[in-house]
């Protein structure tokens, strides 16, 4: 069992790099995820105020 | 349904990845020159052979992003750039493992060791431009023309640093044309290493394109969002 | 052709009027120079190596900022977008730009070879004109890199910093190749003992300068 401890850490840090990098994509995701739903959410909003001052404006003419 | 593809990849990577752990510290004989550490082959290879293919795929889908201008080639670039490095990485700190025991030291400016490091430095530029110019506009087509100048670097590389000096192993095809592995089990279990780094590489990539689809649809819906609000401040 | 004489003509006007640019390359070119020499303390068995590595170390980092000076001047004053929206060849603009900055690097080279000769106790003789090939193919490679790789950071944040980051990795088998023929010729060896290296240095260039014409217009286009 000579050198065992090189085989050890190769193979320790191959797997704790990709789970690193694993971590690190699902916390964006989830991150993204919360941002897209609040933007769209805004959008929605914007898009309903902005018809009825159409509507409102046009009312006026 | 696409949900579906990633979460089905992933589990057979997951499954194939155990299967490669178990032949390659149970089932494969040892190695009889260099002992136990030569197992760091089994997966420094397959590490080595998912850079390639991502920097491969960051060079294909920079050319497909000038030619057709779809925000998909970007992302995928951008994706396939990341997880490359990522391997590339790993393929240089496996190497350390594996040449401290047997060549007696960490590096050695060794012909494949110095192109795998340009390699690194190559793409760890391309990235820095990323996340530097991420503000602009252009950054697409500057990563794309980087990525493409970058791949078409790599044979003048191999070239130059071949004549430069070498002293890596030649394992997997030797001078006189045989590789270098002489039980068939070693052949086996670095074939089922490489299938499951493989499905690991597209299983990743399909994560992380789509987590950067949903980024570009972020950036647009942003956009939207900050014309109709100046429009409505004009009213 | 004749685009391609015009930006020519202009940016070596420029040039010759303000010599900004040269005399920035010489003064960087002299003063990494210097460093190398205390870096280095030259000894007289290796003078033929340090001063092939001076001179290619000078080469790499002088060329730079050159690259970047040129191409910040042309943002400065909007010059290139006039430039983009003129119905020039982007190849023609590209190939002048290039001729530019390779004028503007081998007059400095000269310089910079006779600083090395006097620096490392070299001699005047046949062996520099040797040198010419490496350091004339070595510069155009460099040249044909920079150009296209300036146009990108002269207009990213933190341009001048990424500039380097980018070019380096990408010039380093013309910098192996180069610092190997300049040893050879500096060693007194014929051209034909760095043969090999000299067509490693041609291989590249054509690569680039193609690729550069290529790509030139993905990248100063504006959409």
């Amino acid at each position: 069992m000579e050198h065992f401890d090189y085989l050890f850490a190769a193979y320790s840090i191959i797997f704790l790099v990709i789970f690193g990098y694993v971590i690190f994509m699902w916390r964006q995701q989830a991150r993204l995820e919360v941002e897209i739903h609040a933007m769209e959410e805004r959008l929605k909003n914007l898009k309903t105020t902005q018809s009825s001052a159409d509507a409102k404006s046009a009312a006026q003419k | 349904m696409k949900n579906k593809a990633t979460a089905m990849l992933g589990w057979s990577t997951l499954i194939m990845m155990l299967v490669a752990l178990f032949m390659v510290f149970e089932w494969v004989p040892t190695e009889e020159d260099q002992g136990i550490v030569q197992r760091i082959f089994y997966f420094h290879v397959p590490c080595a052979w998912v850079a390639f293919a991502a920097f491969g795929v960051v060079a294909i889908s920079g050319v497909f992003y000038l030619w057709l201008k779809e925000q998909l080639f970007d992302d995928l670039g951008y994706a396939a750039a990341e997880i490359g490095m990522v391997f590339c990485t790993l393929v240089l700190i496996t190497g350390s493992l594996w040449a401290k025991p047997i060549w007696g030291v960490w590096w050695t400016w060794d012909s494949r060791l110095t192109t795998t490091f340009i390699l690194w430095l190559l793409y760890g530029g391309y990235l820095m431009l990323r996340s530097i110019a991420d503000d602009t506009p252009e950054v697409a087509r500057f990563s794309a023309v980087i990525g493409i100048v970058a791949a078409l670097d790599v044979p003048v590389v191999v070239l130059s640093v071949r004549l430069w000096r070498t002293i890596h192993p030649a394992v997997l095809i030797t001078r006189a044309g045989e590789h270098g592995l002489e039980d068939p089990r070693m052949v086996v279990t670095l074939l089922v290493s490489l299938a499951a780094f493989t499905a690991l590489f597209g299983w990743m990539l399909m994560l992380r394109l789509s987590q950067l689809r949903t980024r570009s649809r972020l950036m647009i819906i942003r956009r939207d969002v900050a014309l109709i609000e100046a429009a409505a401040g004009d009213y | 052709m004749a685009a391609f004489a015009a930006v020519l003509r202009k940016d070596l006007r420029v040039e010759i009027r303000s010599g900004q640019s040269t005399i920035a390359l010489f003064a960087l070119s002299l003063l990494i120079m210097v460093v190398l020499v205390f870096a280095l303390s030259p000894q007289p068995a290796d003078r033929a190596r340090d001063g092939a590595a001076a001179l290619w170390v000078a080469l790499v980092f002088a060329g730079m900022l050159g690259a970047t000076r040129s191409m910040i001047a042309e943002n400065e004053n909007g010059c290139i977008r006039a430039l983009t929206l003129s119905p020039i060849d982007p190849a023609a603009l590209y190939g002048a730009k290039l001729t530019a900055a390779f004028a503007f690097m081998a007059i400095v080279e000269v310089a910079a070879v006779v600083l090395i000769t006097l620096f490392f106790n070299l001699d005047f003789g046949a062996d520099l004109v040797r040198l010419a090939p490496s350091l004339m193919l070595g510069t155009l490679g460099f040249a044909a890199l920079a150009t296209l790789l300036a146009a990108i950071s002269s207009r990213t944040r933190a341009g001048d910093l990424l500039l380097p980051i980018l070019a380096i990795p990408l010039f380093i088998p013309a910098i192996i190749a180069g610092v190997k023929s300049s040893e050879a010729a500096l060693s007194g060896f014929p051209l034909a003992a760095a043969s090999q290296w000299l067509g490693i240095l041609v291989a590249f260039d054509v690569l680039f300068v193609t690729v550069g014409a290529l790509l030139f217009e993905h990248v100063i286009r504006e959409d």
